[in-house]
């Protein structure tokens, strides 16, 4: 009693008068609390990922300055982002492809935006702003046992800020050069039961600047010239809004609603293009996704999802070919159901499995080609199932093994079974070295298999019938090795893989409306990201890539496949040409006393010629720096305003992006947000 | 009142009257208990089964599953479990009191309810602030600087804890919330300048309907949360040390057994038994290698032993 005695002596006065007003009483210990991070809310730590991963984070994002989202794959080690034109971004992994960038699955909570008909995303008109990200885990590697279908190369997964992030309303303003003008409102509130929050924005910019003289000293005519050095048509506007709530009415389950839209308007075509003349593209994306988790008392946890996604794009535009417009429209309704179940067998072992199934449906037209062809109506809809399972295994504190497989049928009637094993081995508590082989397949796309006979504009009107009926997914079955030191007492973390993917059946185009497999490739190299904390104020992470490709390409550009004529000097190779040999990046973020921040990127891909490029697309050594610098001035009353200009390619080094009139010269933008 | 409560009451009478038979000269034989209940749940069931079970054979026992039952009936010790019972005994009976169950800073009310009677003593729910900090030494060495969230009316030792963090290297950063305040926004305050949140067992801000929010905050900032109950454990906390309803009846019944044979209540006291529970899918997530719970009691006792 001694020694509680002053401390109860001294309640004892204080509270004589308060005691039948206390609340406080045992229940405060014994409460039932909702389990709140289950299975599927926490993130794999590195040290435990059978695959090798990228975290961009929300300090990355913004320390980054980047105000588009593909944008920030260039802090991935081994990405390559490019542009089409401005308004049209790409993001692959191993080199350049065509501007379609068919062989990485990219999702959004969950959500495949991998689209048909042309299996790619489109990135523009996404409805979710960078402010909307949490963090985005980047997989290189197959990974379709956790990822589901098409998760060849890579697999880019964007979770969204949860309902209950926010709470209070923000206003944000961007102005800066080449026409960047952004403006977005958010809102959240946090409830009992309920908490949600919204976005309501507009961006837009007028893409890249201008060449001013002929790329990489090519000698063009005049002509060219005037085509190539003056097209600026590449602007985009995107209006959009999303809206996420979150339902919690018990301690075991969970609701969350999430929908969107983005209406977006982007500059398309050529000026020196007879079919596909400078015009208008409109986009209107929608979706809706639903999701229930319940936990359960042996902490087994499920989950039921469902989303619908709808995307159209209409275009209208006179070609110098025909009297009439040309109206063509491509509309794409996705329906996915999925359900998981996470099982705990043990404290060392825990399975997650479940099947899901998705329908899409295409519907594309294009109106009155006459004289040359009438007007063309298809609809096409696949349905695809899967099935899966992946299985943790903790075989001895130090040994984790990773197996797992998914079993899909095609929506056209492709079976397929991709499986995944690796063994994370702890040396240390510091130290793990992973080793593991997986193997994915890519789903042929639409537009691959029903090639359209006529091909006016930016869209793919797909044909109704399938011209390449034997087109079969392309395969990829990549090994690897991987080191990840965490030394804590330096603040340091090493990240390294070594790698060869192997992709076989690879498609290509064999004829003028045909595409056939055959292309096999294999891809090796080493990735390392270096993490750094100076101090608690002050962050350094390095990436850097260097691969090497080889493929088969010369001998089909020999058998005759235009496909893989090289335009690379002195290399027959095109996919080896069209992988930088050396890619880097790095990112330096600092706080300072006075709420003021400061960071700086540095950018590095080594020079390369785009896939499906021409010699004149030839893109030199890419070195670019970024800097950021922000003030916060709070207002007091939880009220605060921060201002942040960003500078983008600081130096102004010339450099091009896929496309040669691809041209970023220093630009910057200055953000001004107001939070309350 | 309900035919129930009648048998019950017409028991307890018989059964006291039984008692008056018993000999003097053979206390701890003839103890008579009257165990009063706050509630007739589950919590407090297993707390009276573990009691009921640990008791010496002779002493009389005799259990009221409310603490609204209780009317001043007689008996050598009157052992209370949860605070509802306590205030309910207290303004009641001058018996001799054990209050079970109840957080150490209600103690104090307790007693002003019984001026002056010694026969008053309790066993606390809540671990003592030196083990909680030894807790954390023994968790997270490298993690000095403890968050701390409490509202301004909070009956809590804010001041001890802080002194008693600060003994040993580690800083308090606290923060009181008054009623107009936002919780969330005090809660990123205080993560921002934080690398642990230490929850405290403060219902304006601990509450279940808050817990969710408070989780995911200081999840998304890699900030793990010590708890202090099993369910924060599952919920999402990192870790958590605290006692059960069974560990407070095996002392409850030391004390039992101590009063029987002198009469006499033990001082008021922190519970002696205690469990640790460890989240280890939190841990991994967060990065952090955390020692099985048997090694961490191990090192929290050699801690205990060597307090500086």
């Amino acid at each position: 009693m001694l020694r509680y005695t002053p401390i109860v002596f001294s309640l004892l006065l204080i509270y004589q008068a308060a005691y039948a007003a206390d609340l406080s009483s045992e229940m405060d210990y014994y409460q039932e609390l909702p389990v709140v991070l289950s299975a599927s809310r926490l993130a794999q730590p590195l040290s435990e990922a059978p695959n090798a991963m990228t975290v961009i984070d929300r300090k990355m994002i913004v320390a980054s300055g980047f105000r588009s989202i593909p944008d920030l794959f260039k802090l991935v080690p081994g990405m390559y982002v490019g542009y089409y034109k401005g308004s049209q971004p790409f993001v692959s992994y191993h080199g350049s492809p065509d501007q379609y960038a068919r062989r990485m699955q990219v999702m959004i909570d969950g959500r495949s935006i991998y689209m048909p008909p042309m299996s790619m995303v489109d990135w523009t008109t996404l409805p979710i702003t960078l402010d909307d990200i949490e963090r985005i885990e980047v997989i290189r590697g197959p990974a379709a046992a956790s990822h589901g279908a098409n998760s060849t190369q890579g697999v880019i997964s964007i979770i969204t800020r949860e309902a209950g992030e926010m709470g209070g309303t923000q206003l944000s303003v961007t102005r800066g050069g080449k026409g960047v003008n952004d403006v977005s409102a958010r809102f959240g509130k946090r409830g009992e039961t309920l908490d949600y929050r919204m976005t309501l924005a507009y961006t837009a910019d007028n893409g890249f600047d201008n060449l001013t003289a002929p790329p990489n000293d090519y000698p063009i005519t005049k002509s060219q010239a005037l085509d190539l050095l003056y097209n600026s048509h590449d602007s985009n506007q995107a209006r959009l809004f999303n809206y996420r709530a979150d339902y919690h009415p018990n301690a075991i389950d969970r609701f969350d609603v999430q929908f969107g839209f983005n209406r977006n308007a982007k500059n398309v075509g050529w000026t020196d293009s007879t079919g596909n003349p400078v015009h208008d593209l409109f986009a209107t994306a929608g979706f809706l996704q639903l999701g229930w988790v319940r936990v359960f008392e042996n902490d087994s946890e499920l989950k039921v999802g469902y989303y619908h996604i709808r995307h159209d794009q209409h275009e209208t535009f006179l070609t110098t070919l025909l009297p009439q417009f040309i109206a063509q429209s491509v509309k794409v309704d996705r329906d996915e159901i999925e359900v998981q179940h996470t099982l705990p067998f043990s404290a060392s072992n825990r399975l997650v499995y479940g099947a899901a199934y998705r329908q899409d449906r295409t519907d594309s037209q294009y109106s009155s080609l006459a004289p040359i062809a009438p007007a063309y109506v298809s609809s096409l809809s696949t349905a695809e199932w899967r099935l899966f399972a992946h299985d943790e295994w903790r075989i001895t504190p130090r040994l984790l093994l990773n197996s797992g497989g998914m079993l899909e049928r095609d929506g056209f009637g492709n079976n397929r079974l991709s499986p995944r094993v690796a063994l994370n081995f702890h040396a240390t508590a510091q130290q793990t070295f992973r080793t593991g082989i997986s193997a994915a397949y890519r789903t042929p796309s639409l537009m691959e298999r029903n090639f359209p006979a006529l091909q006016p504009g930016e869209l793919f009107v797909v044909n109704a019938t399938t011209r390449s009926p034997g087109f079969r997914p392309e395969r990829l079955i990549s090994r690897e090795i991987g080191y990840l030191g965490e030394f804590h007492d330096w603040n340091t973390t090493l990240d390294l893989r070594l790698f060869s993917d192997l992709l076989s059946d690879g498609g290509f185009q064999n004829t003028a409306t045909t595409y056939t497999n055959g292309m096999s490739a294999e891809y090796r190299g080493l990735e390392a990201t270096l993490k750094h904390s100076f101090n608690e104020n002050s962050e350094l992470t390095v990436n850097v890539a260097r691969e090497s490709a080889s493929s088969n390409a010369a001998a089909l550009a020999a058998a005759g496949f235009r496909a893989f004529r090289s335009a690379c000097p002195g290399n027959n190779d095109t996919v080896a040409c069209s992988t930088p040999r050396n890619n880097a990046s790095a990112l330096y973020s600092r706080r300072f006393s006075g709420d003021m921040s400061f960071s700086a990127a540095w950018y590095y891909q080594d020079a390369m010629q785009p896939l499906d490029r021409g010699v004149i697309d030839y893109q030199p050594i890419q070195r670019r720096m970024d800097a950021r610098i922000a003030k916060t001035f709070n207002q007091g009353g939880g009220t605060k305003v921060d201002v942040a200009l960003v500078l983008q390619n600081l130096f102004d080094a010339k450099y091009t992006d896929y496309v040669a009139n691809n041209v970023f010269n220093r630009r910057g933008y200055v953000t001004l947000t107001l939070d309350w | 009142m309900s035919p129930a409560n009648k048998i019950v009451r017409q028991l307890l009478q018989s059964i006291l009257l039984l008692g008056c038979l018993v000999p003097v000269g053979y206390a701890a034989d003839g103890l008579n208990v009257l165990l009063v209940l706050s509630d007739s749940n589950a919590l407090y069931q297993n707390f009276a089964n573990t009691y009921r079970q640990s008791l010496p054979v002779g002493v009389q026992l005799h259990s009221l599953q409310r603490a609204e039952d209780f009317n001043g009936q007689h008996a050598d010790l009157v052992v209370t479990v949860g605070v509802k019972a306590a205030e309910r005994v207290a303004m009641n009976t001058t018996q001799p009191m054990l209050a079970v169950m109840i957080p150490s800073h209600s103690y104090a009310g307790l007693l002003a309810q019984r001026p002056g009677n010694k026969l008053t003593s309790a066993i606390f729910l809540d671990q003592p602030w030196h083990r909680q900090v030894s807790f954390l030494r023994a968790v997270l060495p490298e993690r000095r600087k403890i968050g701390v969230l409490y509202s301004t009316d909070t009956r809590l030792e804010i001041a001890a804890l802080r002194s008693e963090l600060s003994d040993h290297g580690f800083t308090l950063i606290g923060s009181a919330l008054g009623s107009d305040d936002d919780l969330f926004t005090r809660l990123e305050s205080v993560l921002t300048a934080s690398d642990v949140l230490l929850a405290v067992p403060d219902s304006a801000i601990y509450s279940s309907n808050n817990i969710r929010n408070i989780l995911l905050s200081s999840y998304r900032r890699s900030i793990p949360l010590v708890g202090f109950s099993q369910s924060y454990v599952r919920a999402g906390a990192l870790c958590a040390i605290f006692s059960t309803p069974e560990q407070l009846a095996a002392q409850a019944s030391r004390a039992t057994v101590s009063f029987s044979q002198t009469r006499k209540l033990p001082d008021a006291q922190y519970p002696v038994f205690y469990e640790i529970a460890v989240n280890h899918e939190v841990a991994r997530t967060l990065g952090l290698s955390i020692k099985p719970a048997e090694s961490l009691r191990l090192q929290l006792e050699k801690l205990s032993e060597n307090p500086r």
